[in-house]
């Protein structure tokens, strides 16, 4: 039995709609992966499939070694889905919401009694414990979706935007349980517009783009390009001074209120340059990329393809 | 904090198919949850005040209308009865019409159906919901029917089968509720629709059996053969020298009522009345109203005389006694309400037959439509 998500050549269309048109990724358990995408790429659509809501029309999909399609209770026994949606049973508390969850995992009563206890306190939500969850804020309200996906302690987990609506706290609250729990051996895929966050978080990212996963070689592409690294030094014209010496054209330099940035292509070069500029003499106090990895192969894949070709 | 993401106490929940235990518990889950969810609010006890006050008002009415003292309260007991059909009615759509299709608007659909619930246990379930809270109406006028009882004429028979009935057809409402809020997209949509189809069983049955009997006519041709003149003896009462007259024919139409009676069958009403045994006093005549129903429409089974003769020449050459003995102008008496009753067929099993395939049908319905994973979906519908 393979562990994890396996999906291959997925594809999946809504009448003349093509949601998902060619999905292929591979998630191993104790991972976390990244699922990213602009709004309408198929994300929520690929979590649907994923999460034995929605059958695809071709492709094959494997969670913890069985198919959703054929086999959605196999699968829902071990699989944790943390939806986009925010919903909850109105008039039950929180404590009775991960109970009544749990029960529907076939859990006993006192064993769904004892997991609600850990999951609010996992979650922070001891003091609307026994508040109706109608109360909750938004923020609140996805922290107790959090819980109710873990409810059966799955072994795969999907999580949908889980960090929407969460504040600061909040978020590395969720990024250290999925780190912890990627280290105790659960499979993880999560999807978020927040790449800076993800890039903390996952080991790994899959690109949806207009349905189908980047492909290897457009991810290399990607990834080579040129990027702006943010530099700052103390003595600022001291810094201009010297890139103009070293040969880095004014044309890719720009400044902003953080720095002076500049496009390298990739880091071997950015090493090289700031090895130049240590040799200058010039104060550095910061230097780095200016946009994560996620976000700038995010923005590459995204860019429309006819502007590169002009340009290059 | 690591045990409390990994907890032994848990364990691995169930894999593979679930035992009939594990599947009753997880239906009662949602039967509890969808109680407590949709019926445990203030609105609802509030309505339940309501129409008890409305049962207390109508049964007070009622026993001073029937005159119950004297004639007993099987008038009462039935009228009480079609009031808790007729507000079951109103009220059932409301509460389960958009039991499924209001939780996919809410986020909470998609929730349960990736747990090990199935779509069988959650449409199940939220039909003996709703069943159980339009039952809660019928447990409330309780006391109001055993009242109606404790004056009188009322036989068990009577109140053990319109009760088991009306409970049956409350169900049935609860049904096609659910069952068209798991098919229809929009809540309010599915409640409309539900509230259209038990106003199609309640009223649209009359209305269509009225208009097609009405509309198909037949002709009845009556023959009349007078006597022109005759001799009367007065000491043997006989007649002699008998002349007869040419026959007269005319035409008329009449409407053909006995070719929709099974119409008036779907009718909730009417399953509920015909259902309960007839009980007749010592002329013939139904003693409460469940009775007289059941007369009117086993009345429309009988399809009407299309030719009649009538022959005064024969009768009076022959004497009268070859009729009835009786004389002449005096009507036979025709059948009493009883024996309309017990001459017709029984058509309340056939009614309920028809409710309980369609509630079965609009939950099964259901049930295909909430299926996951979903193959095909309806235009502007989602998942969750």
């Amino acid at each position: 039995m393979q562990l994890g998500i396996q999906v291959s050549g997925v594809s999946r269309a809504f009448g003349s709609v093509q949601a998902v048109a060619d999905a292929t990724l591979s998630i191993p358990p104790g991972s976390v992966t990244a699922l990213i995408g602009p709004n309408g790429s198929g994300k929520t659509t690929l979590m649907l499939m994923l999460a034995t809501l929605l059958a695809p029309d071709a492709g094959t999909i494997t969670v913890n070694g069985h198919d959703p399609a054929t086999q959605p209770q196999l699968v829902r026994a071990s699989m944790g889905w943390m939806p986009d949606v925010l919903g909850s049973w109105p008039t039950l508390t929180v404590r009775a919401a991960l109970e009544t969850t749990g029960r529907m995992y076939r859990l006993s009563r006192p064993a769904a009694a004892a997991r609600a206890e850990e999951l609010i306190a996992l979650t922070g939500l001891e003091e609307l414990a026994d508040r109706p969850s109608r109360v909750l804020s938004r923020g609140q309200k996805q922290r107790l979706s959090l819980a109710r996906a873990l409810v059966h302690s799955p072994s795969v987990l999907l999580l949908d935007e889980p960090a929407s609506g969460l504040d600061p706290a909040a978020r590395i609250n969720l990024r250290e349980l999925v780190r912890r729990l990627a280290g105790e051996g659960t499979a993880v895929l999560v999807s978020s517009h927040v790449l800076a966050e993800l890039d903390e978080m996952a080991d790994a990212a899959v690109y949806l783009t207009k349905g189908r996963t980047a492909s290897p070689e457009a991810l290399a592409r990607a990834g080579a390009s040129s990027r702006a690294w943010r530099i700052r030094s103390l003595d600022a014209p001291a810094l201009a001074a010297a890139l103009t010496t070293i040969g880095v054209s004014p044309g890719i330099t720009s400044v902003d209120k953080l720095g002076t940035l500049v496009q390298v292509t990739g880091e071997v070069a950015a090493a090289e340059l700031l090895g130049r500029l240590i040799r200058a003499d010039v104060p550095v106090c910061d230097f780095g990329p200016a946009v994560g990895n996620l976000e700038h192969t995010f923005l590459d894949l995204n860019r429309p393809t006819s502007t590169t070709e002009i340009a290059s | 904090m690591t045990a409390a993401t990994n907890t032994p106490t848990n364990g691995a929940p169930a894999e593979g198919a679930a035992s009939f235990a594990d599947w009753m518990s997880g239906l009662w889950l949602i039967v509890t949850l969808e109680l407590r969810q949709r019926v445990r609010g203030k609105a609802w006890y509030v309505l339940l005040g309501i129409f008890v006050l409305l049962v207390a008002l109508v049964t007070t009415l009622l026993w001073y209308a029937t005159a119950a003292e004297y004639v007993g309260g099987g008038g009462v007991f039935s009228m009480i009865v079609f009031f808790v059909l007729l507000l079951g009615t109103l009220v059932s759509p409301a509460l389960s019409g958009n039991a499924v299709n209001g939780d996919r608007d809410a986020g909470t659909l998609a929730t349960t159906q990736v747990t090990l619930i199935s779509a069988g246990q959650l449409v199940l379930g939220k039909f003996v919901a709703a069943w159980i809270t339009s039952l809660a109406f019928l447990a409330a006028s309780v006391p109001f029917l055993i009242f109606a009882v404790s004056a009188g004429e009322v036989s068990a028979a009577t109140i053990g089968t319109s009760i088991l009935v009306l409970a049956i057809e409350l169900g049935v409402i609860a049904a096609i509720g659910v069952g068209l809020s798991g098919v229809v997209i929009r809540p309010l949509f599915s409640i409309v629709v539900t509230y259209l189809l038990v106003a199609a069983l309640s009223l649209g049955t009359l209305i269509a059996f009225g208009l097609l009997g009405a509309a198909t006519k037949a002709t009845v041709t009556s023959t009349f053969t007078p006597v022109l003149s005759s001799d009367f003896d007065p000491e043997t009462g006989e007649q002699s020298n008998v002349v007869c007259g040419v026959p007269e024919t005319t035409t008329y139409e009449t409407p053909r009522f006995d070719y929709y009676w099974w119409i008036l069958a779907a009718n909730p009403y009417v399953v509920v009345a015909d259902a309960s045994p007839g009980v007749f006093d010592e002329n013939g005549s139904p003693s409460d109203s469940f009775g007289w129903i059941a007369v009117s429409v086993r009345q429309a089974q009988t399809p009407p005389e299309l030719a009649t003769e009538y022959d005064a020449c024969d009768e009076a050459a022959n004497g009268y006694d070859s009729y009835s003995g009786e004389y002449p102008g005096m009507q036979v008496p025709g059948p009493t309400q009883q024996e309309i009753y017990d001459g017709a067929l029984p058509s309340w099993f056939v009614g309920l037959a028809i409710h309980v395939a369609l509630a079965v049908g609009a939950l099964l319905w259901a049930w295909r439509r909430t299926i996951t994973p979903a193959r095909r979906l309806a235009a502007g519908s989602r998942i969750a």
